[in-house]
């Protein structure tokens, strides 16, 4: 008869049974009054209507979230620059090149 | 009242609808050492979804009557609702106030009132026991 090791998946499927007693347990030690669908088992934020959880979480990957936040009014101007337009670019392009003309042309006067 | 009232530990949420805070430094000192309200098992907690019974200081402001309402039903059943202070009771000196609703029984039912302008806490612990006595004669069909 082989010993059981680390990864037996006997060990693993005792292991995982012993913990589900200990989840449900805990589980079971709950608070039992909460009705079901109601304010009770809602969010408690300080008396205010707790938002969707997809508007109330900030998602882990974003760790760029507080940066992105401070420069909103910067992003939102410059994404509305972006309309996906071609011919948008192509005016864009055209007025910047026209003025560095421009400038190049005051700068090689002076 | 025997020590058969003392099954368990009475947790009370505390919500200042508009007080001018003199009844919640009176809370704040029925649990110090002098009167230390918490060896009875009486604790201040941070959510009434933690409470048995909920605790208002102050008259309701209107734009406290949606805030109360919310925090009262997030209360989970049984559950009382205690109002200390004469503004909680009948608006005391701020009744005629234009921003007001009311006193708290105008929003919520109110199970027991502690007047006082500010209460003793030798008053707030007695109301506790009267809201506790309460409770336990709501939680008895439950228990039984």
């Amino acid at each position: 008869m082989a010993s059981l090791s680390t990864w037996s998946p006997i060990v693993l499927v005792v292991a995982f049974l012993i913990l589900a007693a200990v989840a449900y347990f805990f589980r079971s030690r709950g608070e039992p009054r909460y009705k079901e669908g109601t304010a009770q088992t809602q969010v408690f934020l300080a008396g205010e209507e707790a938002p969707e959880p997809d508007k109330r979480h900030i998602r882990a990957h974003n760790m760029y979230w507080g940066f992105f936040q401070a420069l909103k009014r910067y992003y939102e101007t410059t994404m509305n620059a972006h309309t996906g337009i071609i011919n948008d670019y192509i005016i864009w392009f055209t007025s910047v090149v026209a003025i560095t003309a421009v400038i190049v042309f005051i700068a090689g006067m002076v | 009242m025997g020590l058969d009232s003392f099954k368990r530990a009475l947790w009370v949420y505390h919500l200042n609808t508009g007080s001018c805070n003199g009844c919640d430094i009176e809370i704040l000192a029925a649990l110090t050492p002098r009167y230390d309200a918490e060896r009875f098992g009486i604790v201040l907690v941070g959510s009434p979804r933690h409470a048995d019974v909920l605790l208002v200081t102050g008259p309701v402001t209107r734009q406290m009557e949606s805030r109360l309402k919310r925090v009262y039903a997030q209360v989970p059943e049984p559950k009382m609702v205690m109002v200390v202070g004469s503004c909680g009771t009948e608006g005391g000196v701020f009744h005629e106030s234009y921003n007001l609703i009311g006193p708290v029984d105008q929003c919520i039912p109110v199970d027991v009132y502690v007047p006082g302008c500010p209460p003793r806490p030798e008053a707030i612990i007695e109301g506790v026991v009267k809201a506790w006595l309460k409770l336990e004669k709501a939680q008895e069909p439950v228990t039984a």
